[in-house]
């Protein structure tokens, strides 16, 4: 696919190394030299220097009939002036990150109007995970796929766990659950059966829902009541209010910590049954005159990585339910398992996947990035005639680093195994590490693997059934 | 630094050189030489070695700046060594230096030759001679690029270290299709010529040879008189268009194949200063001539814009003995030497684009003297130029002066006169070939000492690899960790 990205900021660049591992061809526009260099030292993509929304730009280079144009640069303005240049000079697809709430409730103007065919606001998308990880019934990350039958969910492995110290062969695993991938001290294992469970290890394992609860349960890991009541969120940002917005339509009481008292004015203004509280959420006798330690959950979403860090810690150590923390950079997910906060959500690595599902389109249901993008569990829906059907599994030479992790088919929930076929109207559960998603995209689609429009309107319809699941 | 890739490249190199031996052993076959043998051997030696490296494997495939250099600057040293087999093992070349300066003389487009007497060359080794120009004038690295897949993630390092000019820039989002838009350019343009010559009625053979040596901007020949041998106005003016034709910027030619105009050519202000100073050369060398060498004013401008072409351009092809030429046209010649051809072409030298900028620069110095708060951006064309851009120019200019003093010195101390010096440095280092004195056009650098062969070989590297590539693995902070 041919594809420019204008804007290489944190998302734009996280979008370059995912997309050049997938053999797109690139153009990147910036307007700072420094990010372009640094592009050029580390991607075979063409790179130019200016503004996205000049029309003899993008004439001059000449990607009449590409087939997606990306804009994330900072500027809302800039991204939807881009997308409409660019369908303009015969782009195909154009995306758009847009993030002021104002703009949001304007989306079916920008869609049928504007003809900006998707619009990614990741502090929307932010908040929606931070409430979908708060209905969760475990303390850590987990995700559920194919419709809900299928978990993926990450434990991690403390002294006092039964697991610890066991070879991977000798843990009596129930039938319908596999591990997947091991963490240790930041780097990703794919084990075999002689591989050893350590502490402080996290594993990833995926299978039927009730079988990975119980093998979280057994971990000494605690399930908690997903009914939350009492929610604190510090920092009153584009995230917190969505946060807000979406939890009040869950009859949750929720009070909101922020700095600024115009901004707090504004947040009362426009939300119902939140307390706006103004001041400082590292303040720790306020943290306490709030009840801290009573709240089912903590959410830290300010715009700073360490103060959410810290803040999270702090009041896990006050006593507070569920923690979890807003990250922005990846470079600190390594350290995040150590220091004991229940989950971190990075609005990156978020927009990042939901604008991956978009280009790789096809058949794919949902992907989701793990291990701070180093790793991908992605649902796919294989199509007709791909390789990868109607053969049994050992015969398809899967590298290690593929997992395929579970087969849904007419709602039934298939472990398999090497003599397992995949069948088309399957639904597949594949866990990748970063460096083979080409390979699960060559397995899982026709030669070419374009994307159609009819497949677009598919997949976005798919992905929001998993969503409604 | 990441040696394994580096080493893993190589070898990719290496059987890719292995590959371009075929085309020789063909040559051999075709006029039933016995030198098949000698190529057979040097292949599978390239083979060998090619595939010992190319199994190493590689966890981390990340090219970086260092890496970039690396690969490079070994590259051409392995590509040289391994390419001065064949003249080994058929005898035409019985020492060892003499083989390394004929094969390097011949990647690095210089066409400098040790060989007293060519014209008893075989013919495969004659083509192989000439081959390594075409190779090396496009970049041999560039051609492993087009070849071979995507060798993973910063491979536009390699362009960059390998490709002249201050600025690289790719035509398409991927590094190997820009390397394949070049050769097909390049491989289309050298079709053209062979053409044209063989029509003029130049046997086959010969064609292939001069196609070669004008398209890589070499100057190998296969008549110890070099074009002058065929005393031809058709062939003279052919090759002096394509000269100066292989001195221009490369992707100015896919711009105009796509665009289907010439508009490219007219707005780059470097192609525009390139052609002014070969107009202005060769309108001081006619008037120089004409009446003190030549009776007619058709004679001498004949040979002038023949000479200009092949010197500017780094060519190296001569149609008679410019060393006996008046002084003026000489030092003219000489200066050429330095200036070179256009950035992104097959030429040599400093390149016309930095001579340019440093122009404007030194103008640019001038008016802050005048207007000290003056804020002035230098452009070329309507495009500012960046400081570190500009700066590199600069350092490279003083590093090119540098190392030509230097390399002189080192070649006077031999014993030989100044201008013998100075022209053998010059004509090395900027990849022209013929220089003046005891290396003039009618000599050959046989009779230099094998340390002189030795520190002309390198500048022909440096040179080629614009100094840079080269002179940071000399740097003790490279091989720092």
């Amino acid at each position: 696919m041919r594809i420019v990205i204008v804007g290489a900021g944190k998302v734009g660049y996280q979008l370059v190394e995912s997309l050049t591992k997938e053999n797109h061809d690139l153009i990147v526009i910036d307007t700072n030299q420094d990010v372009i260099d640094k592009i050029n030292d580390n991607f075979d993509v063409l790179t130019r220097k200016g503004n996205g929304i000049s029309s003899s730009l993008l004439k001059g280079l000449e990607i009449e009939g590409w087939d997606l144009l990306i804009a994330v640069t900072d500027s809302d303005e800039a991204n939807i002036v881009a997308c409409i240049t660019a369908k303009k000079v015969g782009v195909k697809t154009a995306i758009a990150r847009v993030r002021n709430p104002e703009y949001v409730v304007e989306l079916d103007f920008m869609k049928n109007k504007l003809g900006i065919d998707y619009i990614i606001n990741p502090e929307h998308a932010t908040a929606n995970e931070i409430i979908r990880l708060l209905l969760n019934t475990h303390t850590c990350y987990a995700a559920d796929f194919a419709k809900g039958h299928v978990r993926m969910s990450e434990i991690m492995i403390e002294a006092s766990s039964n697991l610890a110290g066991k070879q991977i062969k000798d843990i009596n695993l129930p039938g319908g659950v596999i591990i997947t991938a091991i963490t240790r001290n930041g780097e990703v294992i794919i084990p075999n059966g002689f591989d050893y469970v350590m502490r402080d290890d996290t594993l990833y394992i995926m299978g039927e829902k009730g079988a990975v609860d119980s093998v979280a349960k057994t971990a000494g890991l605690r399930l908690i009541n997903n009914r939350v009541k009492n929610v604190l969120i510090i920092g009153g940002g584009k995230v917190g209010y969505y946060l807000a917005k979406g939890l009040e339509r869950l009859d949750t009481n929720v009070k909101i910590i922020e700095k600024n008292l115009d901004r707090c004015r504004e947040l009362a203004e426009s939300l119902d049954n939140t307390l706006v509280l103004h001041g400082d959420g590292t303040d720790i006798t306020l943290l306490k005159a709030e009840n801290v330690e009573g709240m089912d959950a903590f959410l830290a979403v300010t715009g700073y990585d360490e103060e959410n860090l810290l803040v999270s810690v702090l009041a896990k150590q006050l006593g507070a339910g569920k923690v979890i923390a807003k990250v922005s950079r990846s470079n600190y997910t390594s350290v995040l398992e150590t220091i004991g906060i229940d989950n971190a959500v990075s609005p990156k690595l978020i927009t990042a996947s939901d604008i991956l599902r978009i280009v790789r389109g096809g058949r794919i249901v949902s992907i989701s990035l793990l291990i701070g993008g180093r790793a991908e569990v992605v649902e796919i829906m294989p199509q007709e005639g791909t390789p990868a059907l109607n053969k049994p599994l050992k015969e398809l030479k899967i590298p290690k680093s593929i997992i395929i992790g579970a087969i849904l088919r007419n709602g039934k929930v298939i472990i398999p195994n090497g003599d397992s076929v995949i069948k088309s109207g399957d639904r597949v559960i594949v866990f990748t590490l970063d460096s083979h998603i080409e390979k699960v995209t060559k397995l899982f689609s026709k030669k070419g693997g374009g994307m159609g429009i009819h497949e677009l309107i598919n997949s976005v319809k798919n992905a929001g059934d998993a969503a409604s699941m | 630094m990441n040696s394994l890739i580096v080493l893993r490249t190589l070898g990719m190199l290496l059987l890719c050189e292995a590959v371009a031996m075929l085309p020789p052993v063909v040559v051999a076959l075709i006029y039933r030489e016995d030198t098949v043998f000698a190529f057979l051997i040097s292949m599978a030696v390239a083979v060998l070695i090619g595939l010992m490296l190319f199994s190493i494997r590689v966890k981390n495939k990340i090219i970086r700046y260092k890496e970039g250099f690396a690969i490079v600057t070994f590259g051409w040293l392995a590509v040289s060594i391994l390419g001065a087999l064949p003249f080994l093992f058929t005898g035409a070349i019985t020492s060892f230096i003499d083989a390394f300066f004929e094969t390097v003389s011949g990647f690095t487009t210089t066409g400098a030759t040790v060989l007293e007497d060519i014209e008893v060359l075989p013919y495969s080794l004659l083509f192989w001679r000439s081959f390594t120009h075409w190779l090396g004038g496009m970049g041999i690295l560039v051609l492993a690029l087009a070849l071979a897949p995507a060798l993973g993630g910063g491979t536009f390092q390699i362009l960059k270290a390998e490709s002249p000019g201050p600025i690289s820039t790719k035509l398409t989002p991927r590094v190997n299709n820009t390397a394949k838009i070049l050769y097909v350019t390049y491989t289309v343009i050298t079709a053209a010529e062979i053409l044209l010559l063989y029509i003029g009625g130049m046997p086959l053979f010969d064609s292939f040879i001069h196609t070669f040596g004008t398209l890589g901007t070499g100057g190998f020949s296969l008549k110890n008189a070099s074009i002058g041998a065929y005393g031809s106005v058709y062939f003279d003016t052919v090759i002096t268009f394509f000269m100066i034709a292989s001195g221009v910027n490369f992707s100015l030619y896919y711009i105009m194949f796509k665009k289907r105009n010439l508009s490219g050519f007219i707005k780059d202000s470097e192609f525009k200063t390139y052609l002014s100073i070969i107009a202005v050369a060769i309108l001081l060398v006619t008037l120089n001539l004409n009446g003190k060498v030549y009776s007619s004013i058709f004679e001498s401008m004949r040979h002038a814009s023949f000479q200009v072409a092949s010197i500017i351009t780094t060519t190296g092809y001569t149609t008679t003995d410019f060393d006996i030429w008046p002084d003026l046209s000489r030092a003219v010649l000489f200066l050429l030497m330095f200036v070179g051809a256009c950035a992104g072409s097959t030429g040599g030298a400093m390149k016309v684009i930095r001579v340019h900028l440093a122009f404007k620069y030194m103008k640019r110095e001038v008016n802050r003297l005048i207007h000290p708060r003056a804020v002035k951006a230098v452009k070329v064309g309507n495009v500012p130029v960046q400081e570190e851009v500009l700066s590199g120019v600069m350092a490279f200019t003083m590093f090119y002066i540098l190392i030509f003093i230097t390399v002189t010195l080192l070649m006077a101390m031999q014993g030989h006169d100044l201008i013998s010096s100075a022209a053998a440095t010059a004509a090395t280092l900027g990849n022209v070939g013929p220089g003046f004195g005891i290396v003039g056009p009618t000599s050959t650098y046989y009779a230099l000492s094998g340390f002189s062969k030795a520190l002309l070989s390198f500048c022909m590297i440096l040179g080629r690899l614009e100094i840079y590539t080269v002179i940071t693995l000399l740097s003790p902070h490279f091989w720092k960790r």
